[in-house]
């Protein structure tokens, strides 16, 4: 058992205990290491200005080399960065010369005020690690700049000094710092588990699920800790920090992702891109709709765990999980002879209210499941917010229909559909009645009393993202547009 | 985007050579992280941080507020409430705001108390434990609620020409409606920011993230109960100001300030962004009627406006900005007979500010979008319209009598017109629109004229101090700020040619009030044109004395020249004479060059010169003052030369609506600038495309939204949606027109800081053209459909679908 985190800042290893444990990765890179080039703005994940790059060795995973990839400083918890490699902006120069990103940022004007500067440089950087010898686009380019803000200059010369890029492998942070000697130093920590405290707070990382269980139940306020990108914003505005927190981070199981014929399934560490990743043939439709989910940085490091768990109405995976058969995997520790008691509880039963999950005590999440859609199904994803890059959804809608009869003559035949809606109500819902209604044959003129059905078969609440009547009218517009996409085939 | 300026599109312009494309003087250490913001400061031993306890109530009254638990956590070090505050009242024009509430809060987000502590995990601690009890009273929380209720700032102010009254009654054709027009947050990155150094042996030093450090000075002074010359104001670069530092930045830093005299240790108050967007002023939100006649071609013949604006709970600048929205109503268009009439509105809102554009914004919002109205109403292309009205030889006297000099509005237009291929595409877009079916698409042309100057004629004053090193190299200082519109690095260009050495031997250094009081703010895009003539007029004092020198150098042998003499005193010391040397002097390549009248011309490295000078006892260094002539606006009357020079210009947007959810994507700007002869053309590319995309944030997705209590809900990036890189125009062609003719200003520049935000109004009316074509189509005939500013897809999507809305909100 380890008294500390370890993990890599630059190519300097530390151990991390006590009060630093608990800090924010931005604040402690710019407080306690004197690193200040890492900048805060939001301190909610949204502008990127606090952008580092990230590598990490999962424990027991067989990866060539891990990749260094962007990630958000400013909710990420030191303790939770444990096993990793943090490279910051004061890292990028490489003997006096500066890395790529930052001689294109500099050669373009791509800075002003200069304040949203290191994270672009980052976020660019990161784009190298992964396109080494490619040459970039501005579609390429505005993927990977989705999570920053710049509010001086108009992206026009960040955009230029990206496609400028001469990037080679030669120019890439990976060798320079992920040598062998540190991933080695890394893994070998992170074969046993470490527990830290400070002023009444505890961090636990336990190495196996057995512990990790054990824990929950010794523990009964602990709360699970994924990439923190959702239990780190209220944190930041001034809500205590969850007083015992458990990382899942060191357990091998957690990383597993694969899809068989029927199902694909998703540990609880695993990050959402890797997850796009994996759906782009499994799930087509539902990796499409994650290039719309928040930013690069957050889901290089973000779980789908953490997102069902924070059971938040517009959470945007849920939708599709609800119409997917989705099904989350639970383990507690059994009450008599202390063995791993698992079970599954489907979505459509896992939300009891408002943010509240049907988990029993000591349960924690292990995995997810969902169903790979057939040919006979027609899925369409959609998602409406203010903005539509790294915004939170007003609406978003998850349909899918079984079709009976192909298309023709402006008609399909619908044997069977689940079509759930985000935004409209305390909990992501399905449209039961509409569901009922939809079976048969269906063309323009049914689509259009459908979509009445669809508005008025919700009674969502007006907020800072949208009023009641908008979310009504847009809830059944987009079934309107998933009925025209479905006529059309 | 076109690198290079293009000729201009009419006579008389010539190509200059390349105007340069220096980099930001601090664009390397940008890129690296290390150019030091002020909460980059190293923490000092003892060094306390801050923060802010806050009203949730528009307005309410402290029934009691109980530190007593705060103050008991351990590690809290003080608790500042207005006892404490020497003079606890400041503003710029109305000396009238506290500093901290007394009894009974103005707005939501008013500061009550400030804590202070030796960590921010103590400080959250502590901010928990307050204890606040409010008594919430009727707040009035709009412009409306304030008009009924009488509750005005300052007095209306009205420009009038002809007879709008009776050239309405007498117009063919008359439209009348109301604008309304939201808030926006400046949504800088670095959030307001101090630290305060008390010094046990000198003046009280405080960093600030300011963009007028004099008035900071002074308020942060009469907050302690100081004498101004024991303060010092330290402000070395902002990240991002857009004028919400022009202010606002002052009572922060007395709070700062007054945690360090209380204590006697470093304090650091470093709002978080979300506390930024609850305490600070936004753009004044305005609501403006109007009325305005025309005739059957669209001739724009009189305008009457009455505007009102929300100037939240207290003056700060509202009424300059809405005196400057009323001198920009007209925009590029001649109107014949005018009434604007202008009136600030106090309300219980956060205390509206300064923002890019200062009114200037509004007023060219309400006369775009009647050309449009108009446009339709006559059945023409609203750009034919606007070429119609617009300012031209004869009709060139705007309605508060300034004549335009240098107008290159028709030319623009013109040349935008064509190279946008504008005839082409609205016809491409009316037949998509009749379809019915696919995206919606608007397109639309709009222009800027916007004044340079302060409207308030003492402001244009400024200040420099020029330090000449004898080895060649240069420090000069100023009073202004620089935020990232590259106020250094042109000033630095300026100050290189008059010296005739390279850019990297002069450097700009921290603006401090030690060095240059009595400055004016960095703003009203004029701090190169300010500061940057006050630097040249210390240097041509400089370059006089260089130049006798070397006059006399030319005729001396060798043998007597101070670097032979100075030292043992054998030869009589050179004394400057009055007015300019004998022969003409350039300063080029890092040497003095005497014009040869007759013989060969003299040159002599400058270092060698200097040092000459300096063994001569001959001043290389200078301090500079410039006041901006021939200005006179009469404020009372309405009527004068507000302004130096018009920076213009004219864009058009094609714009592309979701008709299933009202979301909007700019597919395509052309944009087209006048901004004279450029210092540094890059830094004023920079200024364009930065300033029309945060415009069209403003326009569009930018949303503030506030609870029942008028407490700001949308006080953050994920609730509050400034433009990403994935709204940029689609395709963006910007580019900028040469021109000579413009001698009012230092160098033949135009400012270029504000005008092109004002140009992503193109986007605004481009989304009306096609929500109206689409009304026209789903309806049959015509409606001039109203949206608010921002035109929120929410709000686009109730102007295409107000039957369906109207039905679900009847339910
Ligand atoms: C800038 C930004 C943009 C975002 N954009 C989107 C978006 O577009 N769409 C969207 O839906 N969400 C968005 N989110 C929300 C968030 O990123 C997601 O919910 C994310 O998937 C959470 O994953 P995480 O690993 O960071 O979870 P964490 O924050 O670590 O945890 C979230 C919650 O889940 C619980 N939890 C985590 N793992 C387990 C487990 N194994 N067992 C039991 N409980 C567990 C935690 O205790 C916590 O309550 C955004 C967040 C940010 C900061
Ligand atoms: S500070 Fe904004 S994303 Fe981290
Ligand atoms: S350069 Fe100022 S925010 Fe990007």
């Amino acid at each position: 058992m380890r008294d500390h985190a370890l993990l890599h800042v630059n190519g300097v290893a530390r151990e991390v205990r006590g009060r630093d444990a608990f800090m924010m990765l931005a604040e402690w890179l710019r407080k306690e290491l004197g690193l200040p080039g890492t900048k805060i703005v939001c301190a909610e994940g949204d502008c990127g200005a606090c952008t580092v790059l990230r590598a990490f060795d999962p424990p027991g995973s067989s990866f060539p080399e891990a990749p260094f990839e962007a990630m958000n400083s400013c909710i990420a918890i030191v303790a939770a960065m444990d096993g990793a490699h943090v490279v910051t902006v004061e890292g990028m120069e490489s003997e006096g010369e500066l890395a790529p990103a930052q001689a294109a940022m500099r050669r373009c004007h791509g800075s002003q005020c200069g304040f949203c500067t290191p994270g672009f440089v980052m976020a660019l950087s990161g784009m190298v690690e992964q396109h080494a010898g490619e040459p970039i686009d501005r579609r390429v380019a505005a993927n990977h700049l989705t999570g920053n803000l710049c509010r001086c200059t108009g992206y026009e010369p960040i955009l230029e000094a990206a496609c400028s890029l001469r990037t080679s492998e030669a120019h890439r942070v990976g060798p320079r710092y992920g040598t062998l000697d540190r991933r080695a130093r890394a893994r070998s920590a992170m074969e046993s588990g470490f527990e830290v405290e400070h002023d009444g707070l505890r961090f636990a990382a336990p190495t196996s699920l057995e512990e990790a269980c054990g824990f929950a139940a010794a523990n009964p306020g602990f709360r699970v800790v994924g990439a923190s990108t959702d239990l780190g914003v209220p944190i930041n505005k001034g809500r205590p920090m969850p007083e015992t927190l458990l990382s899942l981070h060191l357990i091998p199981e957690m990383y597993e992702a694969r899809a068989d014929d029927s199902r694909v399934s998703v540990g609880a560490r695993v990050p959402l891109s890797r997850l796009r990743h994996l759906c782009a043939d499994a799930a087509p439709e539902f990796a499409r709709f994650l290039d719309l989910f928040a930013s690069p940085q957050i889901k290089n490091v973000a779980t789908l765990v953490g997102n069902i768990a924070t059971g938040s109405p517009i959470g945007d995976t849920l939708p599709f999980l609800l119409v997917a058969g989705g099904a989350v995997g639970v383990a507690s520790l059994g009450e008599g002879d202390g063995g791993l008691k698992r079970r599954e509880i489907p979505m459509t039963e896992l939300y009891r209210g408002y943010r509240q999950l049907s988990l029993a005590p000591g349960e924690l999440i292990t995995h997810v499941t969902f169903d790979r859609l057939g040919s006979d199904r027609f899925l369409r994803l959609y998602k409406v917010s203010q903005r539509k890059d790294l915004d939170i959804s007003t609406v978003s809608a998850a349909f899918s229909v079984k079709l009976d009869r192909a298309g023709g003559g402006g008609a399909v035949g619908v044997s069977a559909a689940r079509l759930a809606l985000g935004g409209v109500a305390a909990t992501p819902i399905r449209l039961p009645a509409v569901e009922e209604a939809i079976v048969g044959t269906l063309d323009a003129a049914r689509i259009e009393s459908l979509a009445e059905l669809v508005a008025g078969s919700i009674r969502p609440l007006s907020d800072v993202r949208g009023s009641a009547a908008y979310r009504s009218v847009l809830a059944a517009n987009l079934f309107r547009r998933f009925g025209r996409e479905l006529l059309d085939g | 985007m076109a690198d290079r300026p293009t000729e201009a599109p009419r006579e008389g312009a010539t190509v200059l050579p390349d105007p340069g494309s220096e980099p930001h003087d601090s664009s390397r250490t940008h890129v690296t992280g290390r150019s030091e913001y002020v909460d980059d400061r190293p923490l000092m031993r003892g060094e306390l941080v801050c923060g802010l306890v806050y009203s949730p109530y528009a307005r309410a009254r402290l029934v009691k507020l109980d530190l007593t638990a705060a103050c008991a956590v351990p590690g809290v070090a003080c608790a500042i409430t207005a006892a404490d505050v020497a003079r606890n009242a400041w503003g710029s024009i109305f000396v009238e705001q506290p500093i901290l509430v007394e009894q009974e809060a103005q707005h939501a987000g008013e500061v009550v108390a400030v804590l202070a502590a030796e960590s921010r995990e103590a400080l959250a601690k502590a901010l928990r434990r307050v204890h606040a009890e409010w008594e919430e009273l009727p707040a009035i929380r709009t412009i409306d609620e304030a008009i009924a209720a009488a509750s005005f700032i300052g007095v209306e102010r009205t420009i009038a020409r002809g007879d709008a009254t009776a050239a309405l009654a007498a117009a063919p054709h008359r439209l009348s409606g109301t604008l309304v027009i939201e808030a926006a947050d400046h949504f800088y990155l670095e959030s307001h920011a101090a630290v305060a150094y008390p010094r046990a042996d000198g003046p009280i030093e405080v960093h600030s993230s300011t963009q007028h450090p004099t008035e900071t000075q002074h308020v942060v002074a009469d907050a302690l109960g100081l004498p101004f010359h024991e303060v010092v104001c330290i402000a070395r670069r902002l990240g991002g100001g857009f004028g919400g530092k022009e202010t606002q930045a002052a009572p922060i830093a007395a709070l700062a300030a007054l945690v360090a005299k209380r204590t006697g240790r470093p304090a650091r108050l470093v709002l978080s962004k979300d506390d930024d967007m609850i305490v600070t002023g936004k753009r004044n939100p305005f609501q403006i009627r109007y009325e305005v006649g025309f005739d059957g071609a669209g001739m724009l013949l009189a305008l009457d406006a009455q505007l009102h604006s929300d100037g939240g709970a207290y003056a700060d600048l509202s009424t300059a900005i809405m005196e400057r929205a009323l001198l920009h109503c007209d925009n590029a268009y001649f109107v014949p007979n005018v009434r604007v009439r202008g009136q600030v509105c106090r309300t219980n809102h956060h205390p509206h500010t300064a923002f890019r554009g200062f009114g200037g914004p509004k007023g060219v919002a309400l006369i775009e979008s009647i050309i449009e109205d108009v446009a339709r109403t006559v059945g023409c292309d609203a750009l034919d319209v606007r070429r119609r009205n617009v300012y031209r030889p004869g009709h060139d006297v705007t309605h508060f009598g300034q004549k335009i000099e240098d107008n290159c509005l028709p030319a623009l237009f013109e040349s935008l017109e064509s190279r946008c291929e504008y005839r082409a595409r609205r016809e491409a877009i009316r037949s998509s629109n009749a379809a019915g079916t696919g995206p919606l698409r608007g397109l639309s042309m709009t222009a800027v004229k916007f004044g340079i100057a302060f409207t308030t004629r003492f402001l244009n004053q400024a200040n420099a101090l020029v330090n000449v090193h004898r080895d060649g190299t240069v420090q000069v200082s100023t009073g202004a700020v620089e935020m990232g519109q590259g106020v250094n690095t042109r000033i630095a260009a300026i100050v290189a040619e008059r010296f005739g050495i390279a850019i990297d031997a002069v450097r700009v250094m921290t603006t401090s009030t030690e060095k240059n009081a009595n400055t004016s703010p960095t703003a009203a895009s004029a701090g190169t044109d300010l500061n940057g003539a006050a630097a040249a007029k210390a240097c041509e004092a400089i370059t006089r004395r260089l130049g006798h020198l070397a006059n006399h150098l030319r005729g001396l042998p060798a043998d007597r020249w101070p670097s032979r003499t100075a030292g043992l005193g054998t030869a009589p010391e050179f004394v400057v004479p009055e007015g300019p040397p004998p022969s003409p002097v350039r300063f080029e390549r890092g040497a003095v060059i005497v014009e040869a009248d007759g013989g060969d011309a003299f040159e002599i490295p400058l270092p060698r010169l200097l040092g000459e000078a300096y063994l001569s006892r001959i001043s290389i260094c200078d301090y500079g003052h410039f006041a901006t002539p021939n200005l006179g606006f009469d404020k009372e009357k309405g009527q004068g030369r507000a302004f130096l020079y018009f920076s213009q210009g004219v864009a058009a947007s094609e714009v592309e609506i979701d008709r299933r959810t009202g979301e909007v994507k700019v597919r395509r700007v052309d944009l087209l600038m006048d901004l004279g002869r450029p210092v540094n053309h890059a830094l004023d590319m920079g200024q364009v495309t930065g300033g029309f995309v945060q415009g069209m944030g403003w326009v569009t997705t930018e949303h503030l939204f506030y609870d029942d209590h008028g407490l700001l809900v949308s006080h953050s990036p994920s609730t509050y949606k400034i433009p990403s890189v994935q709204d940029t125009p689609r395709i963006f062609n910007t580019d900028l027109v040469f021109n000579e003719r413009n001698t009012a200003n230092i160098r033949g520049t135009k400012a270029s800081g504000e005008p092109p935000l004002l140009l992503s109004l193109s986007v605004w009316t481009a989304i009306r053209d096609a929500v109206m074509s689409e009304r026209e189509r789903l309806r049959g005939e015509l409606e001039l459909v109203p949206i608010a500013i921002p035109a929120t897809a929410e709000r686009i999507l109730r102007a295409i679908e107000r039957e369906t809305f109207a039905a679900i909100e009847a339910r």
